[in-house]
């Protein structure tokens, strides 16, 4: 006999408590308001919005560089300049050409990249402001719970089954069990960011997917505390080149904080072809260049992390709505990849999902068809227009830089079109090039403990925490194809792409053996995402854990 | 409303979170016109602390006496319970919530085929009847639970729901009814053991003078003696970083690090151990640190006073050799 679950009915349930989920709490709970206070019929109840969050505290999993495009916010939250935690506006933005030892300005910065009007921020600080917001309007947010399955009622979505807590390594039940709560929603909104697990099985499953299949970048971000007078809150430099080579999609960003905090990261497109490249090596790479030195000699690492970031944009986007479910921010590839900004777009997409449900919950209507507005408010809305003016964007770069560079002006000329539309893209998956004749492994990347790290020490100023009695969240489905093939096909990348030394082959009896330490995850999703053969699955581990970005 | 408070002891002794279960039925009758509540007491032997259940302001107390209840068997408790129930006949059946309720108060209950609402924090009482709170996403929010269909219901509250000390005392002892058990040997499906107590940390290495501690430079479980015979000759403790737990060569209260213990030994030798800072942030404070490891790189020698980059394995032999010989 399997004990029934508890239960507790909703009629929204936001899966993720990001700055799309909770724009889109936000915005419905004012929206309902609205329409009791006007009378408007039937009236809808004000406590039926929850938000879930597998994260310790609101925001504890939010990484970003960032620079926030406040378009979206403005219309979120009129007076935001006032009352939201901006770091600093922009004041001075630049792009680099990076060569292995000099630095080229260029002498206009592309207008993608012109930031004047935006705004520096720490995420992470953001979303804890915003997730106070929508606290007071009456939502109930469950940090520390993740939805880790779907429930379905014939081909629509009728809410998600929390993670159980309380199991033992080997899934027994310790004595603070608790079984996983079966969360009903007349509408579920996805908002899991990039590679949500709920949203990667339900696209697939119910063949969602774009034109293109999604594709990410990782983001490997450090934020430092540096001597004063190295640069000004508010300076923005992105760059490209040294030390990925010009085949390889990606650059590095370095932005001024107040208080002489620096954010700085790298983000590398993962759709390498080298098994063997290990982005956060390359991170700390790029911090030797002496462009990057300069700034930080001398300065304190605060704070690590690493996400991934969707970059396959308009052609990559899966079908956002179905029966009682709506798909949104990055979860639904709206980002844009050409500005290196999403934020903007997933508030926005929050926004557009609540008036949608507004609309749904005041017909009693939660079917596909009527959900479906969501994807006409998108076309329509600005997220349409800016998403489709970079639509080939991401993918003229599939044959490295200069290319991608020399299409990108055609773009911009014919308003996203370019010379191939739609063009293709394969998943990032399928490009690496196998070992055959590849020497033995490089050795790894030590790291100097004063400008540059070791994965581990870098894991250390994530924050990250997870109980270590629990199953192991990464499922791997086939251990033995680890063995028997990979090492010999692609020598493990698994061991170089992920960020936070989660995966290792060790030694045992003569041969070797996947270990996998879970615990310390940081939750970028890399590795579900780059296993070349897809056996990698990201599930959540017990809510709670995971890193905790303060100030990221 | 009839309200049946079970109480809970062991050995003769009160479970102090029996008088907030009678506190919790005091509560309840006094918002319900022509309420009673009864207590009710379960063991062999236990007519004294009847005697004294019976002190407070209670209609009856219920003996529910026999000798194979002399220690808690699931079995045992859930038909004598049944039995006693279908003698006095309540409405709403209130139980602490304790380990022992939570094995055998569901049994109870489906035996009888009605439900439970276990884990309460409170109650609230109106014409409508009587609603339980229970919390739900570790407290964020609370459910408001009711019973559908006939009594008996059954309700278990939280330690600390209730207060002890704001029992009711009676004015004249309650009469104490005996229940007559109808109980078998062959009806109780499991022989409980000694009871014993959990040892909560089989070694504490915080107050340890000595530690000899093992990374992965050990290889191999088979070599753990090794590191484990040195450490008893120098009159210490063995210890060891993540991996070594982490693959199960030893168990987790032997860890030092974030995600262990954090220690300050007089003397720390740490062998084949890197120095993570994971690792490192766990043993730093130890007044005298040696370390030995095959890198000479190892982050362990930027901590340790005294460093030998060798080979552990010729290493420690050699001194358990040497501290043999003393």
């Amino acid at each position: 006999m399997s004990p029934e679950r508890e239960r507790l009915d909703a009629d929204v349930l936001i899966v993720g408590a990001g700055p799309a989920g909770l724009a889109c709490a936000l915005h419905l709970a004012r929206l309902i308001r609205q329409h009791n206070e006007s009378g408007g019929k039937p009236k809808l109840p004000a406590e039926g919005i929850y938000v879930l969050e597998k994260g310790r505290d609101l925001g504890a999993h939010q990484l970003s560089g960032a620079v926030l495009d406040p378009s979206a916010l403005a219309e979120l939250v009129p007076d935001f300049a006032e009352t939201a935690p901006l770091d600093a506006p922009v004041c001075d933005d630049a792009a680099y050409f990076l060569g292995a030892r000099r630095a080229w300005k260029l002498p206009i910065t592309p207008p993608p990249l012109r930031n004047h009007g935006n705004y520096i921020v720490s995420l992470n600080r953001l979303v804890k402001w915003l997730g106070g917001l929508v606290e007071q309007a009456g939502v109930n947010i469950f940090t520390q719970f993740a939805g880790v399955q779907l429930i379905y009622e014939g081909e629509a979505i009728a809410g998600v089954i929390t993670e159980d807590k309380g199991r033992d390594k080997d899934g027994k039940p310790k004595d603070n069990f608790t079984l996983g709560y079966e969360l009903r929603a007349k509408i579920t909104v996805l908002a899991e960011g990039p590679c949500g697990s709920l949203t990667k099985h339900l696209v697939a499953e119910k063949n969602l997917g774009g034109l293109n299949p999604q594709v990410y970048s990782v983001g490997v971000k450090e934020l430092w505390e540096v001597p004063s007078g190295r640069v000004n809150a508010g300076w923005v430099a992105h760059t490209v080149g040294w030390p990925l080579d010009s085949s390889m999609y990606g650059g590095g960003w370095i932005y001024g904080m107040r208080d002489n905090r620096v954010s700085l990261g790298l983000v590398t497109g993962l759709e390498f072809h080298n098994p063997r490249f290990d982005p956060h090596e390359a991170f700390q790479r790029f911090k030797t260049h002496p462009f990057v030195r300069r700034i930080l000699a001398g300065g304190t690492l605060v704070r690590y992390g690493a996400k991934t970031v969707p970059v396959g944009g308009w052609y990559s986007m899966p079908r956002v709505y179905l029966g009682g479910c709506l798909i949104i921010g990055d979860s639904a590839s709206l980002l844009n990849s050409q500005r290196l900004k999403g934020i903007h777009m997933a508030i926005k997409s929050g926004m557009l999902a609540a008036e949608t449900i507004l609309d749904a919950l005041r017909a009693g209507d939660v079917s596909a068809a009527n959900l479906s507005q969501f994807r006409r408010k998108i076309d329509q809305s600005w997220i349409g227009r800016e998403l489709r003016s970079v639509r080939n964007f991401h993918q003229s770069f599939q044959h490295g830089l200069w290319r991608g560079l020399a299409h990108t002006s055609v773009q911009y000329l014919t308003r996203g079109r370019g010379l191939v539309d739609p063009m293709r893209m394969p998943a990032g998956h399928e490009q690496y090039h196998k070992l055959d004749g590849a020497g033995p492994a490089p050795p790894r990347f030590q790291g100097d403990g004063m400008l540059t790290f070791d994965r581990l020490t870098d894991v250390y100023h994530s924050g990250t925490r997870h109980e270590e009695d629990q199953p192991c969240h990464l499922h791997v489905l086939d251990t033995n194809i680890c063995v028997d093939r990979c090492i010999f096909e692609y020598g493990s990348p698994c061991q170089y792409f992920c960020p936070a030394a989660v995966y290792e082959m060790v030694e045992d009896k003569g041969g070797q053996r996947l270990k996998i330490n879970f615990s310390n995850c940081v939750h970028c999703k890399t590795c579900d995402i780059a296993d070349p053969y897809q056996i990698i699955d990201w599930v959540p581990p017990e809510g709670g854990g995971g890193p905790n970005y303060e100030g990221m | 409303m009839k309200i049946l408070a079970i109480t809970e002891q062991r050995e003769g002794k009160w479970n102090p979170v029996s008088f907030e279960t009678v506190v919790a039925a005091q509560q309840i009758a006094a918002t319900q016109t022509g309420s009673c509540v009864t207590a009710a007491v379960i063991g062999k032997d236990v007519r004294g602390l009847a005697d004294e259940l019976a002190t407070n302001q209670v209609a009856e107390v219920l003996l529910v006496e026999h000798d194979l209840l002399e220690r808690y068997t699931p079995d045992g408790f859930a038909i004598a319970l049944r039995q006693a129930i279908a003698q006095s006949q309540p409405d709403l059946v209130l139980l602490p919530h304790t380990y022992q309720v939570r094995d055998y108060a569901p049994k109870l209950a489906a035996s009888l085929g009605k439900g439970m609402i276990a884990d309460c924090v409170g109650y609230r009482a109106d014409k409508e009847g009587i609603v339980f709170v229970r919390q739900m996403f570790q407290g964020k929010t609370a459910a408001d639970v009711s019973f559908q269909g006939a009594p008996p219901w059954f309700v278990s509250f939280q330690a600390g729901a209730f207060r002890g000390d704001q029992v009711t005392r009676g004015t004249a002892p309650a009469p104490i009814t005996t229940i007559k058990i109808d109980l078998k040997q062959e009806q109780i499906r499991t022989s409980p053991l000694e009871l014993f107590r959990e040892a909560k940390q089989a070694v504490d290495l915080t107050q340890a003078p000595i530690l000899v501690a093992v990374g992965r430079g050990i290889k191999a479980p088979e070599n753990i003696p090794l590191a484990a015979k040195l450490a008893k000759l120098m009159g210490g403790e063995l210890a060891a970083s993540r991996p070594i737990c982490d693959e199960g060569w030893l168990p987790m209260d032997r860890q030092i690090g974030s995600s262990g213990q954090t220690v300050a030994p007089k003397l720390y030798l740490a062998l084949g151990i890197s120095g993570a800072i994971q690792h490192v942030v766990g043993m730093k404070g130890s007044r005298t640190i040696v370390a030995i490891n095959k890198d000479q790189n190892a982050p362990i020698f930027e901590v340790a006073d005294y460093g030998i980059v060798g080979d552990i394995f010729e290493l420690i032999p050699a001194l358990t050799e040497a501290l043999e010989k003393k």
